[in-house]
């Protein structure tokens, strides 16, 4: 197997040109520095955010006092009068109560940032959990759930829109809350506990809450930044590549059996490791300098898969650039001339208007569209892997179709007998 | 003599750079088995004329076949190249790049060990096996230069000025090894040089060429012998605007095959020449002409060389 050599023979060039290695594994770090430092601070600009409530919500039956409440009206009231820490006159949302059909139109257009959908059975599974907080809290050892009702809150949005990522991430800290809260005014309630009044189980006054004290500008920018730092290794690539042709010892390959697959697929192993590093390197950065993830564990796994899957298309967007350039420093300008506009074209930096093209979003046939919507589904949404499946899939399809490109073009040019 | 007998032939190939023609319409044929020496200056197409050869460049005009083969048609084993330029990985070690080009080539790994051995026995690199080719010296970066050519066995070798840079030992130790590869292993070894000392000791035949043209193409003995066995004057005058004079009056002495300016020399070839001094300085004298210099050798290949383009080879 002639690329085992070839992947061989890469690897050990990389691994022994430390200054080169230490550069490739450094930038990007360098990079989520940078990008941490300018932007951790910010999105605390206590900004009001343009928030649509869809109330389907049937009220429900209290068990202790039998009064009918509509919790889902309870919810919105609480979402229309929470405040910023420390500026009790600046309401983080300005809600508004309409029509799902019309809230779908307004979030297109962006007129609003974020749209909460509550459901029907929404005071059902309030007052369900209320009844099991009442039983778990006066026969702790009683095993039995009379009742469990779950109800699902929707958050919608346009996930490419900052706005959208900064509001949910405060919508989803407030639910939590409002369920804790929920638990806690009913236990003292049953306890009779002094201060609590029996009626009340919402307490309305806010507490800082972890969604909206953290989240910055950089937890929404970081999975962009990812991105770019992640194209940016085509660069190298193709400055790796284009070396090769330049000493010559492409001519020698070129005299020899060796396949433009061989070479190119050979190559692309062992710079997949080295995206596995800085991919990881990436994310303990970027975790160090405060990047704050939804999701947990299972969200950094699934955000480096999809990081991986993204590098691996860098490295063939690397061969096609090799392909073009005549040495390094043109490989390397070269680079740079196609990474950054293709940082921008798949968003990573700006949010980007939707514009369709045969039924796709003008950015989708890159895969790095797709490795940064996963990024966002993942780390910003929490979403699991039914989130990003589609995208992954996607981006990994892409990488295909770009390394066979790739694979054509640098043998074309550089593989054929020269002109 | 039979096709077959031709190893290679190139059919009136020609290379042009935009304009500029650097090799113009070469046909030539290298036997199987022999040392084929191209001879030129620097910038005289040669390194052009062998990268069309072996594959590497599309000739503009012509065609290349390698045993009566068309080019496309190559089996790649059947040629190994040591470049010019110094063609290496300078994070490999020694071993690791010749294990490498032959993998390459397809070499089973066990012939490949027994071939890297040899091979860095007989280049003198064997205590360098392991050492990364960035930390070797220059001469033995040249050796291993050739080595990678070669780790295949190739029937054909092409060595591109393969002494450029070599201390005068190591030198012989490289012609006796080019030797080595056609009588004992019967290779056809194609060489270029801009050196006629190695074009003249080693090669069966030489070609010379100088601006992209065959000038001609012979052994060195029958080169040597087209401009007439002889011996070489050189005189230096004092003045060197007299020279077309001197030119003029030395032609008319009997049995001076040639006279001609060169590198602000006059530069006499006749048999005999040695007899012939006295006639000459008395010439000289008669005419008020002052020499300041004489020298006399006999015929060499570069003389030959001289005698065809009007200028020496240039290192
Ligand atoms: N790729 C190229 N583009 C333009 N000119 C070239 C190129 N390669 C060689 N030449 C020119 O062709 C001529 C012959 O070069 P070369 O074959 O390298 O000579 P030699 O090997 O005999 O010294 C030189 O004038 C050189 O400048
Ligand atoms: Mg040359």
């Amino acid at each position: 197997m002639k690329f085992i050599s070839i992947a061989l023979k890469d690897l050990k060039e990389l691994i022994r040109d430390k200054r080169g290695l230490i550069f490739i594994l450094f930038f990007p770090l360098l990079l989520i520095v940078v990008f941490g430092f300018a932007f951790g601070g910010m999105g605390q600009s206590n900004q009001q955010y343009n928030l649509a409530i869809v109330n389907y919500d049937e009220p429900a039956t209290l068990p202790t006092s039998n009064e009918t409440i509509n919790y889902g009206n309870n919810l919105t009231q609480l979402l229309k009068d929470v405040t910023y820490q420390g500026n009790s006159s600046m309401h983080m949302f300005n809600v508004t109560i309409m029509s799902e059909s019309e809230a779908d139109i307004l979030l297109k257009n962006r007129k609003i940032d974020a749209l909460l959908i509550i459901p029907a059975n929404f005071s059902r599974s309030v007052v369900a959990l209320i009844k099991n907080t009442i039983q778990t809290t006066t026969n702790p050892l009683s095993q039995v759930n009379t009742s469990t009702v779950t109800s699902t809150l929707i958050i919608r949005g346009d996930t490419g829109y900052i706005n959208f990522g900064v509001s949910q991430g405060i919508l989803v800290g407030l639910l939590s809350e409002y369920q804790d809260q929920i638990i806690t005014s009913t236990q003292n309630a049953v306890k009779g506990t002094p201060g609590a009044s029996s009626a009340q189980y919402i307490s309305y006054d806010v507490q800082p809450m972890a969604g909206t004290k953290n989240f910055t500008n950089f937890d929404f920018l970081a999975p962009g930044i990812m991105v770019f730092a992640i194209l940016m290794l085509a660069t190298t690539v193709a400055a790796n590549l284009t070396r090769e042709v330049e000493q010559g010892t492409l001519d020698r390959l070129k005299l020899s059996k060796m396949t433009g697959f061989d070479l190119l697929f050979g190559g692309m192993l062992p710079w997949s490791l080295i995206v596995v590093a800085q991919v990881l390197i990436l994310f303990i950065v970027a975790v160090a300098v405060g990047f704050h993830w939804q999701g947990g564990i299972n969200s950094i796994v699934l955000a480096i898969f999809a990081g991986i899957i993204g590098g691996i298309a860098s490295i063939a967007l690397g061969m096609i650039i090799a392909a073009f350039a005549q040495n390094d420093r043109q490989a390397s300008n070269l680079g740079i001339l196609v990474t950054v506009p293709i940082s921008f074209i798949v968003g990573a930096f700006f949010q980007l208007p939707n514009l369709q093209v045969w039924g796709f979003q003008f950015n989708d046939f890159l895969p790095w569209t797709h490795t940064l919507n996963a990024l966002r589904a993942t780390l910003i949404y929490g979403g699991g892997w039914d989130a990003i499946s589609y995208q992954l899939a996607a981006s990994a399809l892409l990488t295909v179709i770009l390394f066979i490109i790739g694979l054509i073009l640098f043998s074309k040019s550089r593989l054929s007998v020269d002109n | 003599m039979e096709m077959t007998d031709y190893i290679i032939e190139t059919q009136n190939i020609t290379k042009k750079f935009d304009d500029f023609k650097a090799v113009d319409g070469l046909s030539l044929q290298v036997k199987k088995g022999e040392v084929f020496g191209f001879l030129g200056p620097n910038g005289a197409g040669k390194t052009t004329s062998i990268k069309m050869m072996v594959g590497l460049l599309k000739p503009t005009k012509g065609q290349v076949r390698i045993d009566g083969q068309d080019m496309r048609k190559l089996d790649k084993g059947i040629i190994g190249v040591c470049p010019q330029e110094l063609v290496l990985w300078d994070n490999l070690t020694c071993a690791e790049s010749l294990k490498l080009m032959g993998d390459m080539y397809q070499v089973p790994k066990a012939i490949t060990q027994e071939r890297v051995e040899k091979l860095l026995g007989d280049l003198f690199l064997t205590d360098k096996a392991d050492t990364l080719v960035k930390n070797l010296s220059g001469g033995m970066k040249r050796r291993l230069n050739l080595a990678l050519g070669l780790v295949h066995q190739p029937e054909i070798v092409v060595l591109d000025e393969p002494s450029e840079g070599l201390d005068p030992q190591s030198r012989r130790v490289l012609w006796e090894y080019i030797r080595k590869l056609r009588d004992d292993e019967g290779k056809t070894v194609i060489l270029t040089t801009h050196l006629m000392d190695e074009a003249d000791r080693l090669s069966d035949r030489v070609a010379i060429i100088d601006h992209g043209k065959l000038l001609r193409l012979d052994t060195p003995e029958n080169l040597k012998k087209e401009i007439g066995e002889g011996d070489i004057i050189e005189i230096t005058l004092s003045d060197s605007r007299k020279i077309p004079e001197v030119t003029e009056t030395l032609q008319e002495i009997e049995d001076v095959l040639s006279v001609f300016e060169e590198d602000g020399k006059v530069n006499l070839r006749g048999l005999n020449a040695l007899s012939k001094l006295p006639q000459i300085l008395e010439n000289l004298e008669k005419k008020g002409i002052n020499v300041v210099d004489i020298s006399m050798r006999h015929n060499t290949l570069e003389d030959v060389f001289i005698y065809l383009t009007g200028t020496r080879l240039r290192e």
